[in-house]
C-alpha cells in the first residue's frame, strides 16, 4: 500500500512536470503578451518592465529560473498584471473561497444525491422513485451558467432575500447561491448513478442471500449493500471534487466571489503568464492527489481491490 | 484634571457633536443628508495597483484618486483647483514651474506631506528600477531630462523636479506645455511616502501598511471582489468631506451589475449598450448620459501591407460618408452617444469641430456622393471593393461591425467581411499592420484635443494605421506650443476629413444607473475624473 502511493506521487511528479512545460509553451505561443496594451509603452520602458520581470530572458531560461523558484522557494514569482501582488497572494487569497463553496457544493451534491438515489432505489417504482428521478434529471439539465441566472433573478432580483454575488468575509448568505449553483447538476447525476447501481446491487446473489436467511431490509441495505453501491459513486466522487474547485470559474465570475477561478481567466486573457501557470499548476496537483485518494479510497469499499 | 483643559476637551466634543448635527444637512446646498453616508458603486475589474506610481487602469486610477492627493485636483466641471500645492506660478520662459504646497497636508500616519515627497514620487515614476508602465508619462510631462532617465543614461536625481524647501517644488521643463498643471491631476504625479515604501518595500500598499494623504484611507482589500476606503481623519479638509465610506464592487459582468443596482446593492453601475433607452423609461431619475472624452472610429491600413484600394483617399471618403451613424448612435449603442464626424470629440475643452461639407449633407446625399466617388475610383459592380475589417471580440463592437458591413454592402455594393479577435490577438494584429480596416477607440488622458490628435501623428505609437503627412504633423507639433491652438487644430480636423485616415463613429457617453441620492456626481467632468470627497448621499 505505502509502495504503491510512493509509486504514484513519484509518476506525479513529471505529470506535473509536463504540465508546467506544456502550459508555459502554450502560453507564449499566444498572440500579445502582460504588457501588450492599447498605447504601446515606448521601447525603452518596456525594456525596463521585461527586465524587471525577467521577461527579456531566453525561454528556456525563463522556464528554468521559474522552475527554481517553485521547486526551492515555492515562489510562484510577481503578477505580471496585478502589479501590487505576488501569484502565492493571490493563491492563497483565492483558493480558500473557491474551496469553500467548493467543498460545501461538493458535500451538498453528494449527501443529496446519494441520499436520493438510495431512496429512489429502495422505493423502486413507486412515486418517490419518480420524484427522486425527475429530480435527478431536472438538476443535470441546469448547469451552472443557468442556475446562477434563475436563482439571481429569484432571490435576489424578485424575493429580494439574498445578496446577487459577492463574499463578505465568507458570511452564509452569500454562499447559497454559488453553493446550489454549482452542486445541482453533480447532485443529479450522483443520484442517477447511486440508484442505478443500488438497483443492480439489490437484485445480485448475496443480497439474495441475505435476504433467504431472513435479514431485516435496513441491516442488508446498510451493512451488505451500501459499500458496493457506492463503489461506481466514489469513481465518480474524485473527479466531481476537482470539477467544483476548478470549473468554479463561471461561478466565480457571475457571483463575484474573488475565488481562484476568477484569475485563472483574467489571466489567460491579460496574458499574466506567472499566474496562469501558478494555478494551472495548483489545479494540476490537485487532480493528481484527488485521484490518488480516490483509488486509496476503492480500497476500502471494494476488498477485492488491493494495492 | 484643569478647568481650561476640561473646556478644551468640552468644546472639543462639542465640535464633534455639532458636526455631526450639521451633517444631517449639506452646508452648501441645505438638502438633508442620509445618516448612512455609503457610497456603494461597481467595478469592471481588479485594479491594478494601489500605488501611485504604477497604477495603470483607469478603475485602479479612481481609487488612487481618493487615496492619494496631488499638486491640483478636479472640480465638478474638471476646472483646476488646488490641492497639495494652494496655486503656481510660471515662469517668463514658461518653462519653470514654482508649486507653493499648503502646510496643513499630512499623511494618514501623522508626518507632514513635504515637497520632497513629490520629488520622490516622479524620481520614482522616472526610475527604470521602478519599471512603472506609466513611465511615459513622465516624458510627456516634458520635465528636464526625462526621457535620458527612463532610458537610464542619467540617474533619477537629474530628473527637472527640486525641492528648495519644505513648501516649494520647482518644475523645470524642457518646452513650454501650456496644459501641464492639469497633468498634475494624474495619478503618476501623486505624492509617495518614501518611510513606508522603504520599510515595507512590495508590501506597502497593502490595507494595513498602506499609508495615505488623500481624503480616504485603504481599510479594507478583498482581491476580485471588493475595495473599501474611509474617511482620512487627518485629511487637510476633512471638516469639508462629507462621504464616510466608498465602497467598490468588482463585477465583470455588467448585466450581472445592473441586476445587482436593482436589488439595491449598488449606487452607480454602467448601462450595457442598447439598455438605456428601456431604463430611462422605467427609471426617469437614474438612467443618466452625458457626454465623454472618447471617441470610436475605424482606421484603414495606409500601410504597404494595406489593401491598395484604400491608398485612394476617394475610396476612403467613400466609406466613410456611407456610414449612417445616426442608426448607429440610436439603433444599436442607444445611450445618447453624439454621432462622429470629427476625431476629436466635441466635448473636449476648447475645441469646436469644424464645418464640413459632409456634416452639412443629408445622410441621402452623402450616399449619392459616396457611390460618385467609388465609381471614379473605379468600383462597382464588375469591380467590386473587398476587404476584411477587424474587431475585438465583444457584443457591442460585433454590432456596430455588422451594421457598418451591411451598409456598404446595399449602398455601395461593398463586401467587408467580419473578423473577431480576442483583446491581446487584436492589439498584436492591428499594431503589425496585419490588417485592412480595424476598430479603434480612445479617451483622452487630459482635456485637451492634442491627446486625440497626437494619435495619428507620424511617429505616435497608435498609430496603426499609418496615416502620414507632413502638414498635419507640423500642424501638432507647432500646437504643443502656440499661444491659441484653435486654429491649428481646426486645420488638422480638416486635413482628417479631407483625408480620410479613420471613419469617425460616435463619441461616448457615459451611460450610468445612478441611485437619485446621490449627489453632485460630476456629470459634466468629461474625464470622469471624481472624487469620493465631493460627493454626498442624501436622505431618501
Amino acid at each position: 500500500m505505502l509502495a504503491y502511493v510512493a509509486r504514484r506521487l513519484l509518476v506525479a511528479i513529471p505529470t506535473i512536470l509536463l504540465l508546467v512545460i506544456a502550459s508555459f509553451f502554450l502560453m507564449h505561443t499566444a498572440p500579445g503578451g502582460p504588457f501588450t496594451s492599447e498605447r504601446p509603452l515606448p521601447p525603452a520602458v518596456l525594456a525596463n518592465i521585461e527586465a524587471q520581470y525577467g521577461l527579456d530572458q531566453p525561454l528556456w531560461k525563463q522556464l528554468w529560473d521559474y522552475l527554481y523558484n517553485v521547486v526551492v522557494h515555492l515562489d510562484f514569482g510577481p503578477s505580471f498584471v496585478q502589479k501590487d501582488r505576488s501569484v502565492n497572494d493571490i493563491i492563497a487569497n483565492g483558493f480558500p473561497i473557491s474551496l469553500t463553496y467548493g467543498s460545501l457544493s461538493f458535500l451538498a451534491a453528494s449527501v443529496v444525491g446519494i441520499a436520493l438515489g438510495i431512496a429512489a432505489a429502495i422505493r423502486h417504482n413507486t412515486w418517490l422513485d419518480y420524484v427522486a428521478v425527475s429530480l435527478g434529471i431536472a438538476a443535470q439539465a441546469l448547469p451552472n451558467f443557468i442556475m446562477g441566472p434563475i436563482l439571481i433573478l429569484t432571490f435576489t432580483l424578485w424575493l429580494g432575500i439574498l445578496p446577487g454575488g459577492g463574499w463578505n468575509g465568507g458570511q452564509w448568505e452569500y454562499l447559497i447561491m454559488p453553493v446550489i449553483a454549482l452542486s445541482t447538476s453533480y447532485m443529479g447525476n450522483i443520484a442517477r448513478i447511486t440508484r442505478s447501481s443500488m438497483l443492480e446491487i439489490l437484485n445480485s446473489n448475496f443480497i439474495r442471500t441475505a435476504r433467504a436467511k431472513g435479514l431485516p431490509t435496513r441491516a442488508i441495505i446498510w451493512r451488505h449493500a451500501m459499500k458496493p453501491t457506492l463503489l461506481p459513486v466514489v469513481s465518480y466522487l474524485g473527479p466531481v471534487f476537482v470539477y467544483v474547485l476548478t470549473g468554479s470559474v463561471f461561478v466565480d465570475l457571475y457571483f463575484s466571489t474573488g475565488g481562484l477561478g476568477q484569475s485563472y481567466v483574467s489571466s489567460a486573457l491579460t496574458r499574466d503568464y506567472a499566474v496562469l501557470l501558478g494555478v494551472t499548476i495548483l489545479y494540476g496537483a490537485l487532480t493528481v492527489v484527488v485521484n490518488l485518494l480516490t483509488d486509496l479510497a476503492y480500497a476500502w469499499f471494494d476488498p477485492k481491490i488491493r494495492y | 484634571m484643569k478647568p481650561i483643559a476640561k473646556l478644551a476637551i468640552a468644546a472639543l466634543l462639542s465640535g464633534t457633536a455639532l458636526s455631526g448635527v450639521q451633517a444631517a444637512t449639506h452646508p452648501v446646498t441645505g438638502q438633508e443628508l442620509a445618516a448612512d453616508q455609503t457610497f456603494t458603486y461597481r467595478l469592471l475589474d481588479d485594479v491594478s495597483s494601489f500605488d501611485p506610481q504604477i497604477v495603470e487602469d483607469v478603475d485602479g486610477a479612481n481609487v488612487v484618486r481618493d487615496l492619494f492627493e496631488g499638486l491640483m485636483n478636479q472640480d465638478e466641471e474638471g476646472n483646476l483647483v488646488p490641492g497639495v500645492a494652494t496655486g503656481y506660478e510660471l515662469s517668463d520662459d514658461k518653462m519653470t514651474y514654482t508649486f507653493t504646497l499648503r502646510d496643513t497636508a499630512v499623511w494618514s500616519n501623522g508626518d507632514p506631506v513635504v515637497a520632497g515627497d513629490f520629488v520622490y514620487a516622479w524620481r520614482r515614476a522616472a526610475d527604470p528600477a521602478t519599471a512603472s508602465p506609466y513611465q511615459w508619462f513622465i516624458d510627456l510631462m516634458s520635465l528636464e531630462n526625462a526621457s535620458a532617465v527612463i532610458a537610464g543614461d542619467m540617474t533619477p536625481d537629474q530628473l527637472g523636479v527640486s525641492a528648495p524647501d519644505d513648501h516649494t517644488l520647482v518644475v523645470k521643463l524642457t518646452t513650454p506645455l501650456p496644459y501641464f498643471p492639469q497633468m498634475t491631476t494624474h495619478s503618476t504625479t501623486f505624492p509617495a511616502p518614501q518611510k513606508v515604501i522603504e520599510e515595507f518595500g512590495s508590501e506597502w500598499t497593502k490595507p494595513e501598511n498602506l499609508v495615505s494623504n488623500g481624503a480616504y484611507t485603504l481599510t479594507e482589500y478583498m482581491p476580485g471582489e471588493r475595495i473599501v476606503r474611509e474617511r482620512n481623519a487627518t485629511y487637510w479638509d476633512n471638516e469639508n468631506t462629507i462621504l464616510d465610506k466608498t465602497v467598490g464592487l468588482i463585477i465583470n459582468d455588467e448585466n450581472i451589475a445592473l441586476t445587482r443596482y436593482l436589488a439595491g446593492e449598488l449606487d452607480l453601475t454602467d448601462v450595457p449598450a442598447g439598455q438605456y433607452p428601456r431604463l430611462k423609461e422605467e427609471h426617469p431619475d437614474e438612467a443618466i448620459s452625458f457626454p465623454r472624452l472618447c471617441n470610436y472610429y475605424y482606421t484603414f491600413n495606409l500601410s504597404d501591407s494595406g489593401p491598395e484600394a484604400f491608398k485612394n483617399p476617394m475610396v476612403r471618403e467613400a466609406l466613410s460618408l456611407a456610414v449612417d451613424r445616426k442608426v448607429i448612435v440610436e439603433n444599436v449603442m442607444a445611450g445618447g452617444q453624439p454621432e462622429a464626424y470629427s476625431f476629436t470629440p466635441e466635448a473636449v475643452a476648447g475645441f469646436t469641430p469644424p464645418s464640413s461639407a459632409m456634416v452639412d449633407m443629408t445622410q441621402a446625399e452623402r450616399d449619392a456622393k459616396a457611390k460618385e466617388l467609388l465609381a471614379e475610383a473605379g468600383y462597382g459592380a464588375d469591380n467590386p471593393l473587398s476587404f476584411e475589417m477587424v474587431y475585438n471580440t465583444s457584443e457591442a463592437h460585433e454590432k456596430i461591425a455588422v451594421v457598418l458591413s451591411q451598409m456598404w454592402k446595399q449602398k455601395l455594393g461593398v463586401q467587408a467581411t467580419l473578423a473577431n479577435m480576442e483583446w491581446k490577438v487584436f492589439l498584436e494584429e492591428r499594431g503589425n499592420q496585419n490588417f485592412d480596416m480595424a476598430r479603434g477607440a480612445w479617451c483622452g488622458d487630459y482635456n485637451e484635443a492634442s491627446t486625440f490628435l497626437d494619435l495619428i501623428t507620424t511617429p505616435s505609437g497608435y498609430n496603426d494605421g499609418k496615416f502620414s503627412n507632413a502638414e498635419y504633423d507640423q500642424l501638432i507639433a507647432d500646437a504643443k506650443t502656440a499661444e491659441d491652438t484653435t486654429p491649428l487644430y481646426t486645420r488638422a480636423e480638416e486635413i482628417i476629413a479631407a483625408e480620410t485616415p479613420v471613419i469617425p463613429i460616435y463619441h461616448y457617453a457615459g451611460v450610468y444607473m445612478m441611485d437619485s441620492d446621490v449627489g453632485n456626481w460630476p456629470v459634466d467632468n468629461v474625464e470622469q475624473n471624481w472624487y469620493s470627497k465631493n460627493l454626498y448621499k442624501l436622505a431618501e
